[in-house]
Parts: C-alpha cells; structure tokens; sequence
C-alpha cells in the first residue's frame, strides 16, 4: 500500500508547497509513489487518514499550536517543511517586538479581534522527525525523504556547511567578492545555490552542527564588520534560535 | 626529444587548430572566472591566461569529478548491476607544474594493482600540456616542494621567455601534437633562457618551508602531542574548503540513488575530505577523529607522512589554494610545519 501523505500549511508564503509542485516530471513519480491525500495548493480533498505529515510554516497563534499537535497524534511521521517551521524562518522578526505592538501594526484598529505568539520552530512544541531546511526547501532533498521513507532508509541529513558545495561549483568565495556569507556556519545540501547565483548565503538551512561562531566574529572583524552586522543577517532567517538571543 | 621555440601567435594557431580538429580530444584551458581563474571548455586561443597563479579547483576534477556515477542498478528477481565508466579524449592547457605532481600522486593512489576504471579511462588518454607558473599564489610555497618544476607528467610544457614561449617536450605524444605547429628547434641559448626564467619565478615564492621537506614526516613523528595542532585548530569551520580544492585530495563518499520507482537506481561518488565533521563516522555512530584538533592533524600527517610512507610522494605540492580558500587562514600546511618546527 502506497503511504499517505498531508501537506499542512501554517504561518509562512507557501513558497515550499509551491517547490513540491515545481517537480515538474518528478512529481509524475512522487504521485506514482504515495497517495497525496491534503495538500491545499493543489487539491481540495481532505483527509484526517495519514501517515506522513509535512509541516508548513511556524506556529504563531494558540490555535496553531492546538493543530499541530493534532496532526503530531496521527501523523507517524512528522516532517518539518521549509525554514519557517525548521527554525520560525522569517516569521521570528516579529520576536523582536511586543506581540501588542505586531497586532497594532498589521490589524491597527482591529488588533484587539486579533491574537499572536511569539514565533517558535515547530519542534518547541512537537516532536519533528525529520527536517527539510531551507527558504524553499531543496527539492532533491524532498525527493530523498521521500525515496528514504519508501524504502525504510534513514535520511541522513546534509552535515557539511554550503562551503563544500560552494568549492564544488567552483564558486569564487562571497568573502572575495566582498560580501559577508554565513555559508561556513550554514547547513549545507542546497547546492549552494544563492552563491551560484552570484549573491551570498543568508543562513536560511539553519546551523551546521558544530558551528564555529567564535571564528565566524574573527572573520568579521577581519573583513571590517560588526556583530551587530552579523546578527541582523543571521537574526534573518534563525530570529528564534537560542544563539541569537 | 627536440625541444621546440613557438611564438605567441603561432602557439595561439596551434591551440585554435586543437580546438577545431579536435584531435587530440576536447580541449579544456585555463581561463579567467571573475577575477579568479579556472579550467573549462577552451572555445578560442584567445580565452587561454596562461599567466595566472592558481585555478579554483585543480585540473584533477576531469579525471575525478566532483560527483561520478560508479554504477547503475535494477532491483528485480535477478539484479542486474552495471559498472558505469566511460572514456573521454582531453587536451588540458595551462597545467602547473605542481598540478601535474598532483596528478601524479593520483596515478600512484587509484593505480597500484587494482586500478580505479573511472580515473584511468578518462586519465590514459589525456594530452597534458602544461605551463610553467611565473607569478605564484601569495600562499604558495611549491619552491619548497620541489614542485615548481617538474620533469616528468607532461606531453608539452610551456615556458614564457617573453616574446615566445619555450616547449619542452615531454612524450612522443607531445612531439607529434607540436610537430604540427609552425615552430622552431630550441638550441642551447633558449634552453639556457628557459632556465633562466625558472629560477627567477622560484624566488618569488612569498611562502617557504624552514626545513628541507625531506624532514617533515621526522618532524612529524616528534610532534604528535604538539599544542600546535589544538591552538592553530581553534578558528576552524570545519568548512572543507581546503580539502575541496586540494589537488592531492583524493577521498570520496559513496551513495546509493534509488528512483522514486524503487525498481533501480545508482550508486555515485562524490568529493569527500577528512576536515569534514562527519568524515570519519562510521556505522556504529562512532567518530574516530570527532574534535577538529584531531581532524586538523590528521590532515597535517597524511599529507606530511603517511602517503611518503605508502606512495614515496609528499601529499602537499604547495600550490597555495587551501590557504587561499581558508577563511580562517589556518589551512597551510607549510606554514604549520614551520609552526611545529619552532615549538619544538
């Protein structure tokens, strides 16, 4: 029997639903291989019968909250989705201010209707078995959970930073070119595909596992910026992580 | 064999005419990336910068590609499994001396009794013209490799007198290709010139070893417990960058792709290096070198003395593209070699 898999959609653009969908002939197989019974981008059906749930976007209100933890119930496996929900992504710039003041801004008059949280990733409240990191996640690497979890492999995550998929394009350094890059401290398995792309890494893949943020400030220095430089562009993507506190 | 006199335009008609006839296979060159430089598909002389220091990855890459598919795989009642390697005709131009001792540490590793297929199809049949490098790298030390010429591992070597160039022929490959060229036999002045020029592009090596290379693997062994390798290890990324463009680093990683199918897939290599967190894991989930102060001297040693021990050949040939790629410039072997040197 084909497993079945939900997509779920919380706080974040649907960027990542919106990268499944762009498999372009892959998709063909993905349908081939497991039955999509939730996938609001793509279908109206619905189902509360599944086995792999993907998590989309953070958790920002009480209510999220309660979802998330009715599809951790029966879900067998929870897979979170894409930065917002690896790390609250984006959605943690809001951590910097009072949740009243975020209400006020975006609702004005209609605040009071209105309630938020302070963005955590989805792992401060369930448990997440694996996760796709990235601002969209890499398609590949969706593809390999998938073929993993088909197959009962286990899926390993990228442990490299995007340096080594950097030296591999044959990439000349962003240092180089004069920008300030967090690749040496981001999880790699995206290709490196921003600095191909002639811009730097933002960090959106979260940290390597032994990040060396000590040698990353020496760098800094080295290459005349600030913390506060590096901060506010790692604070981009990783806003909720304990490091930027 | 007779060594030869090219000018530069003649040499420009000689590169156009390999690119054209390719008849000494796809011609791959050393070319401008940005304000970097880098091998690739030669389309004209004219695209060659035979003057530049160090390309981003070493021309190893055409003989041992970042990813490499090894074999193909259908999963049925009866497997079928199929070894994947194919034959590619290449004329690499602009190969650095040091690059081509590179290359030669790889003959030594994927050869030996049981020869890497994938390596050796693509290797066999490559016309190597290399040219000798006038302007090193800042971080290069390959003077004191010995690495800064080389005698052997190429069909041609290119020398820049000036005006002309200087070809020293190296195979009777090498002379037939030439041969073609409208070029002039090389006497004893231009020789003398040749050697001139060498010696003056030796001294302007920035970097160097204080000890003959012959001492590093008894250094080594004398300095195992050196604090050296924890204090210069301290601002290490773990990045990989200096194992990634090494041209003596000859590691990979092997993975099986299924299809989405389940019916097949295929097993690939990829670049793998031992400064890398999970480099030496293993299936247990132990990490036999889990600190970066012990990956930092492995690295040290392999290249300094373990592969003199098992190949005769240094494992640095002092190009200078680690040190030039490590953000946190700690990557030099020569300079931590020096580093042990006087601490000891």
């Amino acid at each position: 029997m084909k497993p079945r898999v939900a997509f779920f959609d919380f706080t974040g653009c649907e960027g990542c639903q919106l990268e499944v969908l762009n498999f372009n002939l892959e998709i063909v197989d993905l349908i081939g291989a497991i039955d999509i019974v939730e996938f609001r981008e793509a279908s109206s059906d619905h189902s509360d019968d599944y086995d792999i749930a993907f998590i989309e976007g953070s958790q920002t209100t009480d209510r999220d909250v309660e979802r998330v933890q009715k599809i951790r119930e029966k879900a067998k496996i929870l897979v979170a989705l894409g930065a917002c929900s690896c790390t609250g992504g984006v959605n943690a710039l809001k951590n910097r201010f009072s949740m009243e003041e975020n209400l006020k801004v975006v609702y004005g008059d209609s605040a009071k209707l209105y309630s938020t949280i302070p963005t955590r990733p989805t792992s401060a409240y369930v448990k997440v078995d694996v996760h796709l990191h990235g601002c969209p996640p890499n398609r590949n690497e969706v593809i390999s959970l998938v073929k993993c979890l088909l197959s009962g492999k286990k899926f390993e995550q990228c442990h490299n930073p995007v340096c080594v998929e950097c030296k591999l394009a044959e990439n000349i350094c962003a240092f180089e070119r004069g920008e300030f890059c967090l690749g040496p401290i981001t999880r790699g398995g995206c290709n490196a595909v921003c600095v191909t792309g002639g811009r730097k890494c933002w960090g959106c893949r979260a940290l390597v596992d032994e990040p060396n943020v000590n040698s990353e400030k020496e760098i800094l220095k080295k290459y005349g910026l600030t913390m506060d430089d590096m901060m506010l562009q790692f604070k981009l993507f990783n806003g909720a992580l304990e490091v930027s506190k | 064999m007779q060594n030869r006199v090219i000018s530069r335009k003649d040499l420009a008609s000689f590169v156009d005419d390999l690119i054209k006839t390719k008849s000494a296979g796809e011609v791959i060159g050393i070319k401008a990336q940005g304000n970097k430089f880098n091998f690739g598909p030669l389309a004209s002389a004219a695209e060659l910068r035979l003057d530049y220091d160090i390309s981003l990855l070493p021309p190893k890459k055409y003989f041992f590609p970042q990813t490499e598919t090894v074999l193909k795989y259908e999963v049925d009642k009866t497997p079928k499994v199929e070894a994947v390697a194919a034959e590619k005709p290449l004329c690499i131009i602009g190969v650095h001396p040091f690059d081509i001792r590179g290359l030669l540490l790889f003959d030594a590793v994927y050869g030996g009794k049981d020869p890497d297929p994938n390596y050796f199809l693509k290797r066999n049949n490559a016309v190597i013209i290399g040219v000798d490098c006038l302007s090193p790298n800042p971080k290069a030390f390959a003077a004191s490799m010995g690495t800064n010429v080389t005698e052997e591992g190429f069909d041609l070597m290119l020398t820049d007198l000036g005006g002309d160039y200087f070809v020293t022929v190296g195979t009777s490959k090498g002379h037939n290709l030439i041969n073609k060229a409208k070029t002039k036999e090389a006497g004893a002045p231009d020789l003398e010139k040749r050697d001139k020029v060498r010696k003056e592009a030796e001294k302007k090596y920035q970097v160097s070893l204080k000890m003959k290379k012959e001492e590093i693997p008894a250094l080594l062994d004398a300095t195992w417990e050196s604090k050296v390798f924890k204090d210069r290890s301290e601002t290490c990324f773990s990045c990989g960058s200096c194992v990634m463009v090494c041209p003596t680093c000859v590691c990979f990683d092997v993975q099986d792709e299924m299809a989405l199918s389940l019916k097949g897939g295929e097993r690939y290599r990829r670049w793998d290096g031992c400064m890398l967190t999970e480099f030496a894991s293993v299936a247990s989930g132990e990490n036999f070198r889990e600190h970066k102060e012990q990956r930092f001297r492995h690295r040290m040693y392999r290249k300094g003395k373990y592969l003199v021990e098992r190949y005769k050949y240094l494992g640095c040939v002092g190009c200078g593209r680690c040190a030039s790629a490590c953000l946190a410039e700690i990557a030099s072997p020569a300079e931590t070699y020096n580093l042990l040197k006087e601490a000891k």
